[in-house]
Parts: C-alpha cells; sequence; structure tokens
C-alpha cells in the first residue's frame, strides 16, 4: 500500500500561500489571546479543585443548589465523567474542612444517593507562582537547547528555521486553546502542567519533522547551484512527503486514542498534542522549509552543511 | 560477522532481562487475584500467611503504580522560616515585631529566599541584624549565612520529625523529600482517612506546662476588654491583618454547624453592641467565660490583636480550649477562656515518652507522658511550688487540660485529657514521640486521589494502551505487511523495555506515564517508517532487496538520530523542570524514545538479516 506515491507538487512555489495562512492562524490566536486570553488551571492560578462522584445520575443544577444553600463558594461545572462534577474554589491551607463542608451539605441536601470525594487538588499561591516559573524555564531551554543541536548538525539558517517553526507550532495551538477555552464541557482546555508538558512534546516532535525534510535536503544540496535550490527542496519535500504524512500518522493515531480513553484529566493534554502534530506536519512541510529557501535565496551564497551521509 | 553476533547476544539479553524484571509484577498480580478469589477472608488469610515470604518479595519487586492510580496523598508542605527566624532573635521589641510583619508580606508575594527578604528589610529600615540576631560583633553577612545554616537544619529536622509520625502512624511506602529551602514533598499512597493524616503532619506539636492566673484576674481583663472595644467601636469589623481571612473561614463553618442545629446564634459579624467581647465570649452560670463553636476561630484571632494583648497583665494570654467542655448543655458545644503565663513553665522538650490509654475512669482517652531526668526535677519543683493552683497542658497553643495541682510530682509523669476519641490520643502520642517541629509547617499543594477514581484511570489507562498498539500495529501491518511484523515485534520489546526499566528502578507508573507509552508507541515506529520509506525508495530505484535494506538502514539513520535526540531533549527538560505526575510523563518517553534506537534499528535488522538468510524476503516484503 502507498499513499503519496510519486508526488510532484510545487511547494516552494505555492509558499507564499502558506505563509499567508500561517500569518492568519497566528493572528486569530493572537487576537484571541489578547481579546479573551486564557484559562488558567490551578497548577498556574492557585486554588482548590474537588470531583465529586455520585452513584446516580444527578442535575447539575440540584448539585448546585445544595452548594449553595450550605454556604459553599465557588463554581460548579460537569466533569469530564460518568455522574461527576468538579467544584473550583479559592486556595485554603484546609482542604479537610473543605471536605467536610461538601459531604455534609450533600449527604443532607441530597439524601439518597450517595457520593464520593474521587479527587482533591489544592495549590497554593507560592507553588502556582513556581509551577509557572518552571514551565516557563522548561520552555525557554528546550528551544535553545533544540537550536543548538540542530544548528550543530545543520547550519544555523536551518536551525532558526526550525525554531521559527517549533515557534509557530506551538503559539499556534495556544491560540487554539485560547479560541475554543471553555467552549467544550468535555474539556475545558485550561493551561496547566500537563499542557506545558504537551508544548514540550510538540516542540521536539515538530523539529523532528523538520529534521527528516531537513535531512533528506542536505544529502542532495551538496555541491548543487544556488539556481537549483528551488527544484533541490521541491524534490526532497516530495520524496519525503510520504514519511512525513506516515511518521505523524501513527503519532496522531495514538494521540487520538488517548484523547478517546485516556479519561478526563488527560483529555486536554491529547488534544494538544493532536493539534500541536498536525500543525507541526504542516510547518516542516510549509514554514520551515521555505523559510530556509528564501534565507539561501536572499543571502546568495552557496550552503555549507555539516553531517550527513556516510556512502 | 562478529558484530552480527554481538547484535543477536545483546537482542537475547535484553529481551531476557526485561522479562526477568516484569515476573515479579505477574507474580504480585495473580497473588492479588488468587486472594480476591477467596469466598471468606479466613481462606484468603491462610494462602497469604503460607505464601507470605512470596508475596512480599513479589511486591517488593513489582511494578509500583503511582499515587494517581493507586489512590493517596501528594503533599507540598512549606516550613514557616520567618516564624523560625522570629524565634532565633533576641531583645525582640515593636519595631521588629513591625519588620517582621513587612517580612511576611514580602514573602508572600515574592519567590526569593526567606533570608534575603528579611536581611533587605532590615538593611531597608538601617538597622543591623546584630542588633537582634546572634552576637554583636557579627556582620550582616556572617548572620545571613548563620541564619541560612539555621533554616536548612530546621527543614532536615522537620522532614526526619514528619517522617517519624508517618512512620507511626503506618504508611507502606512513604515517599518524603526535601526541595529547596523550605519545602518537605510527602507522597502517601493508599491512605484512607485523609483527614487524620493532615492533621497529623501540619501540627507544631509545642507541647507546653502554663500555670494559670486566677480566676478574677481573668474576668477583670475581659471586662476591659470589652470596655475597650465598645469604647472604639473596632469590635468586629476589619482587624487587622490575619482576621480577615479566619471571620471569612468563621462564617464559612456557620452553615456546617448549622446543619445540626438551625438556630444559629449571630454571627461574629453582626456588628454594635454595648457589649461587643460579651456577644462572643458569655460567663456561664458556673462563672467561667466559654465560647461557641462559631465564633471561637474569631476570638481566638481578636486576643491576638495587638491592642488587645495591651490590655492584658504583663506576662499572660488569652487562650482556648482545644475541645469543647461539657457544661451540661447538650445542644450546643462552648470552649473555655482560659488565661495563662505567657512563658511556659516546661516544654515538650523534655518528653522521652507518650502513651495514648483510656484513663482511669474508664471511657476517656488519654496520654500518659514522662519525661527525662531534667525535666523530672523541673517538674517536681513546679508543682511542688503551686500546690492548689492550676496548670494548663497547651499544645499548638490551645489547652487540652488545665488540673488543679494535688500533690508534688516526683516521677515526671504527667497526662494529657480532654481528648475525645482514642484515634485522637494516638495520634497526639505519635506526634509528642516524634517531637515539636522546628518551626510551624503549612500544606502549601495538595493532591489527593480517591481509590475509586484510581481503578478508573487504570482502567482508561490499559484501553488507551491495548487500542493505539492495535491501531499503530495493525496500520503497520496492513501498510508495510511483512516488514511491518519486524517493526511490531520491536515495538512489543520497546513497550516491554519501558516497563521493566521503570520495575528495575523502582519508580512508579502512573497516568501520565501510561501517556507517555501510548506516545511512544505512535513515536516508536517513527524509525521503521524512515527506514521502511527509504527501503522502497531505494527498491523503486532498481537496487536488490539485500542491497535496499542495507542502504536504507544507513541512509535513514541520521534523520532517526537527530529526530529521537531533538524529542529526547524536550523530555529531559521536561524532567528537569516538571514535578510529580509531569516528571512520570518525562520518564517514560525518555526510557521508550531511547528503547526505539534500539529496538527499531537494531531488533528490526537483525530479524531482516535472519530472513534474508532464509530468503524469505522479496521485492514485496516491504508492501
Amino acid at each position: 500500500m502507498r499513499i503519496f506515491h510519486k508526488t510532484s507538487f510545487d511547494f516552494i512555489g505555492h509558499r507564499k500561500i502558506a505563509y499567508g495562512i500561517s500569518v492568519v492562524l497566528l493572528l486569530s490566536g493572537f487576537i484571541s489571546l489578547a481579546v479573551k486570553g486564557l484559562n488558567y488551571g490551578i497548577d498556574f492560578r492557585g486554588g482548590s479543585e474537588v470531583v465529586i462522584r455520585f452513584q446516580k445520575d444527578v442535575d447539575v443544577s440540584t448539585v448546585r443548589g445544595a452548594f449553595d444553600a450550605a454556604g459553599v463558594s465557588g463554581s460548579l461545572k460537569q466533569y469530564g465523567m460518568d455522574r461527576s462534577f468538579l467544584l473550583s474554589t479559592v486556595f485554603k491551607g484546609d482542604t479537610g474542612g473543605l471536605k467536610t463542608l461538601l459531604d455534609n451539605a450533600l449527604t443532607s441536601r441530597i439524601p439518597g444517593n450517595p457520593h464520593e470525594v474521587v479527587r482533591i487538588d489544592a495549590v497554593g499561591p507560592s507553588i502556582a507562582a513556581d509551577l509557572k516559573w518552571s514551565a516557563v524555564k522548561a520552555l525557554v531551554a528546550s528551544l535553545i537547547a533544540i537550536l543548538l543541536y540542530v544548528g550543530f548538525r545543520f547550519e544555523i539558517k536551518f536551525a532558526t528555521a526550525g525554531v521559527v517553526a517549533i515557534f509557530h507550532d506551538i503559539l499556534s495551538v495556544l491560540g487554539l486553546f485560547s479560541i475554543l477555552g471553555g467552549m467544550f464541557e468535555f474539556m475545558p482546555l485550561e493551561m496547566d502542567q500537563s499542557i506545558i508538558a504537551a508544548f514540550l512534546t510538540i516542540a521536539g516532535y515538530s523539529i523532528t519533522d523538520t529534521v527528516v525534510v531537513y535531512d533528506r535536503i542536505r544529502e542532495r544540496i551538496r555541491g548543487q547551484k544556488p539556481s537549483d535550490y528551488e527544484r533541490i527542496f521541491n524534490d526532497s519535500m516530495n520524496q519525503t512527503l510520504s514519511r512525513t504524512v506516515i511518521t505523524s500518522g501513527t503519532v496522531l493515531l495514538s494521540v487520538f486514542v488517548l484523547f478517546i480513553f485516556a479519561g478526563p484529566a488527560i483529555r486536554g493534554f491529547a488534544f494538544a498534542v493532536f493539534m500541536g502534530i498536525l500543525v507541526g506536519t504542516y510547518s516542516s512541510i510549509f514554514v520551515a522549509a521555505p523559510l530556509v529557501y528564501d534565507w539561501l535565496r536572499l543571502s546568495k551564497s552557496a550552503v555549507r552543511l555539516r553531517g550527513g551521509q556516510k556512502s | 560477522m562478529k558484530n552480527k553476533r554481538f547484535n543477536l547476544l545483546l537482542i537475547a539479553v535484553v529481551t531476557i532481562v526485561s522479562i526477568w524484571s516484569l515476573i515479579p509484577t505477574w507474580q504480585d498480580y495473580s497473588f492479588t487475584k488468587q486472594l480476591n478469589s477467596f469466598g471468606t477472608s479466613r481462606d484468603s488469610l491462610s494462602y497469604a500467611m503460607s505464601h507470605r515470604d512470596d508475596i512480599e518479595n513479589a511486591r517488593q519487586k513489582s511494578l509500583k503504580l503511582g499515587l494517581d492510580l493507586k489512590g493517596g496523598m501528594h503533599l507540598v508542605m512549606e516550613v514557616d522560616q520567618v516564624d523560625l527566624f522570629e524565634q532565633k532573635a533576641w531583645n525582640k521589641d515593636a519595631k521588629f515585631f513591625s519588620i517582621m510583619d513587612t517580612v511576611r508580606g514580602d514573602v508572600a508575594a515574592s519567590d526569593a529566599r526567606v533570608i534575603d527578604l528579611l536581611a533587605s528589610e532590615f538593611k531597608k529600615a538601617n538597622i543591623p541584624l546584630s542588633r537582634y540576631f546572634y552576637d554583636i560583633r557579627n556582620t550582616d553577612q556572617e548572620i545571613v549565612g548563620k541564619l541560612q545554616k539555621e533554616s536548612e537544619d530546621a527543614l532536615n529536622r522537620a522532614k526526619e520529625i514528619i517522617r517519624n509520625r508517618i512512620d507511626q502512624y503506618g504508611v507502606a511506602e512513604p515517599v518524603i523529600t526535601t526541595q529547596g529551602s523550605r519545602k518537605i514533598i510527602i507522597e502517601l499512597p493508599g491512605v484512607s482517612d485523609e483527614n487524620r493524616v493532615r492533621n497529623l503532619l501540619k501540627g507544631t506539636a509545642k507541647l507546653e506546662f502554663r500555670l494559670l492566673r486566677e480566676q478574677e484576674v481573668l474576668l477583670r481583663t475581659l471586662d476591659r476588654i470589652n470596655t475597650y472595644l465598645a469604647q472604639n467601636g473596632t469590635a468586629m469589623q476589619a482587624p487587622p491583618v490575619k482576621a480577615d481571612s479566619s471571620a471569612a473561614q468563621a462564617t464559612a463553618t456557620v452553615p456546617a454547624a448549622g446543619t445540626a442545629s438551625p438556630a444559629t446564634p449571630a454571627t461574629p459579624a453582626a456588628g454594635q453592641s454595648s457589649k461587643p467581647l460579651y456577644d462572643l465570649v458569655a460567663i456561664n452560670q458556673y462563672g467561667i467565660p466559654v465560647t461557641s463553636a462559631h465564633s471561637k476561630d474569631f476570638v481566638s484571632t481578636l486576643f491576638h490583636r495587638a491592642d488587645i494583648q495591651a490590655l492584658l497583665p504583663p506576662d499572660t494570654e488569652l487562650v482556648i480550649s482545644a475541645k469543647p467542655d461539657d457544661y451540661g448543655n447538650k445542644a450546643e458545644k462552648f470552649y473555655t477562656v482560659y488565661l495563662v503565663r505567657k512563658t511556659p513553665e516546661l516544654t515538650g522538650g523534655v518528653i522521652t515518652e507518650a502513651k495514648a490509654t483510656f484513663g482511669s475512669q474508664g471511657a476517656q482517652p488519654e496520654v500518659l507522658m514522662s519525661m527525662n531526668s531534667e525535666g523530672t526535677a523541673k517538674w517536681a519543683r513546679i508543682t511542688g511550688a503551686n500546690i492548689g493552683k492550676r496548670v494548663a497542658i497547651v499544645l499548638d497553643g490551645v489547652v487540652y487540660s488545665a488540673p488543679v495541682v494535688q500533690s508534688k510530682i516526683p516521677n515526671g509523669n504527667s497526662v494529657i485529657n480532654g481528648i475525645e476519641s482514642i484515634d485522637e490520643a494516638k495520634d497526639l502520642e505519635i506526634v509528642l514521640k516524634a517531637g515539636a517541629l522546628p518551626a510551624p509547617v503549612r500544606i502549601t499543594e495538595e493532591r489527593t486521589v480517591g481509590p475509586s477514581l484510581g481503578a478508573d484511570y487504570i482502567r482508561a489507562g490499559m484501553l488507551s494502551l491495548l487500542w493505539s498498539f492495535v491501531a499503530v500495529s495493525g496500520f503497520m501491518l496492513v501498510y508495510y505487511k511483512k516488514a511491518g511484523i519486524a517493526a511490531n515485534i520491536a515495538l512489543v520489546l520497546n513497550i516491554l523495555i519501558v516497563l521493566s526499566v521503570l520495575a528495575g528502578f523502582n519508580a512508579s507508573l502512573s497516568l501520565p506515564g501510561i501517556a507517555g507509552i501510548v506516545l511512544t508507541i505512535g513515536m516508536a515506529v517513527d524509525a521503521n517508517v524512515l527506514i521502511y520509506e527509504r527501503v522502497r525508495e531505494e527498491l523503486a530505484e532498481g537496487k536488490t532487496i539485500t542491497g535496499a535494506i542495507s542502504q536504507g538502514y544507513d541512509r535513514a539513520f541520521s534523520s532517526i538520530l537527530d529526530s529521537h535526540v531533538t524529542t529526547l531533549v524536550a523530555a529531559f527538560l521536561l524532567y528537569t523542570y516538571g514535578i510529580g505526575p509531569i516528571q512520570g510523563f518525562a520518564v517514560t518517553l525518555m526510557i521508550g524514545t531511547s528503547a526505539s534506537l534500539f529496538t527499531a534499528i537494531v531488533v528490526t535488522r537483525e530479524i531482516f538479516n535472519a530472513l534474508l538468510s532464509k530468503n524469505l524476503m522479496s521485492d514485496k516484503s516491504f508492501g
């Protein structure tokens, strides 16, 4: 079986269209970030979250009513599991007190439907600040490390374009989170630690895809005249198209399975990685390589690449 | 040829080691299944007894499940360094306390080291640290160094004390570590009574024996406070600093109490009256001042206000009882108010042994304590000199009991009563034995997962693993035919390696960890896809199958290496900067990615070599 057998798309010729699409994608994300912002999870915002599961079906308004009557403050939402609700409130050092309060309220006001507090997460403000800071450090450090590694293995223009593509991918997903945040009940799309993990996974994967394309370009560009670059870039991308799509495809398959089966705690993460890999595959063909091409074209010098083939 | 033999040997060793290190996990699983299959608990108990060693051994070496899968608590506690430094200071005056208050505010708002914030505040006020800390001849820098050392010691001592408490409470496999200069991370798998654990951990366990002042003095003092509050009209609103939050808490707990007795009396925030204090504190029929359950927190905060403390007789403090006392009124619970000397006669440091028992009258739980020789001597002197007076036993700022001294106690024994349940008595025994924490600790992060949710997570994780394996391996099979089989064998080995490395290094598997494995399944075949696509290209160029395979592996190698290294870099940084759950994800991703370098390249290559040598490969083998 073969997908994309002997294609000859003119990727470089149409790169301006791709740039346009990327700019629109990123701009709409930025606008949403500026206007609507992001939903922060308790990891970064601080606060307490309690997941309560009932034995029988119950309406969210009934539970909310019970909490209101008992003076429990905070927002109550359906949680992405059967008969479960998520209550988020401000951080109180003593989650024991909170739990007792909830238990009393629910037992007395929703009788005949036993409930269980299945999860409590409480993050104090100082921890939230720490987590935010570590997330930034991890992202910046990984971008620098990737820049250095690809710069060392290929060439600085390739590395820079690769990192630009990573930015493109992460910012696109970030924009999506802002646009879609709070729209779906089964996935709130809040920024928390797992999303940072998703971003790092996307960064690693985006560059993986890009490197596959670069590798072929490197193999073919050696000793060629700059005037042939357009043809070489196009050929390389066409030849690697099938690998690029299939490698992304297998990862997309398993991430899709995660999204469906792994439950609400992983859903936001799976969504972010799924989108990131989609955008990452697109960007390695339509952003990274064309950027390198444009840069080479403007600098008008033949490229010298390190590494590559043994044979 | 030699190289090839080495590869085969390596593959055999890796496979055997990974299977071998997963055997205990399998045993543990089947023992658990066996134990659950018995009809009666007696049968399962006798089975457990007869196979005890095997079960223990299997359990110890098996793949551990993370807190989120097993259910349990993850706590981060912070040592209050400001309080610690306050304890270390001398000649504390109003100026000192006001600076420390500012420091406290700074600490809440900033990530910087507490000691640096403290030093900079004192510098701002132009006061050398040596006025309050250590020796007058010390420079600021020396003092900062000493205090920093002190706080590190305190953190380690706190960690040990907390470990003692947990060990005595009895939690299987707790993990207690310190992070940075003021955090203690505690992981408690399978804890069933979270509330009890929380209370056990957060108490400082500062035990003090303090003399009670006379009842008339107490009543006069309360009168004075009442008059003061009435005159100033500031009784109830906005007491400074901390009162806000605890007032909010007080109102928040009202409804909970209210569910029991609907006729809730006026809340503390009710406002002005001519008897501001006596709305909160009542003198009961025995002439003893008491406060009700829901105004207790508020009153306690009020007693700590600086302007109220100024009204007290010198070297005294108002404290409230730990438990409601029985004054014959069953409907409502009342806590007694005491006036005690501020300087303790004796502190908990002298306690060597504590034991929870039931008291002589029967059902009352109590804790018996004995003291070391120094404490015994002091205690004998104190009790001898104060016969007929009352000594309050104060633990973490609340009074447990205030017995009248009947006679001199020469043997260093004392007893805490006024305890509600034997569980609580046992917890007191634990904290008293473990000793007092050097400074108060706060819970700043908590993640608790109940066992039923953990079971759900396991089911979800297993389903994801299964389906992603089916989907990916099915795809490889359909798309690459025979070569797909090789890739799938490599994939199975890859998953085995990940699990066995986790089991072998005693790391635990969490839900994010499973997500990491699922992602690895998708990414591990990447290398094979790169190779196979290359082989197909070579075949299309008319190479023989042997030549194409060899070229395919050689030429795909640099892409594979680059792509794996970049993934590893991202996973490594995630591990470095992430915490708990995210680290689990990073770890499995790292192991999986590294293992796939081996499985996808070496293992599949050897499979093809074997097939080639038997003439089982053709142009069609790559689909």
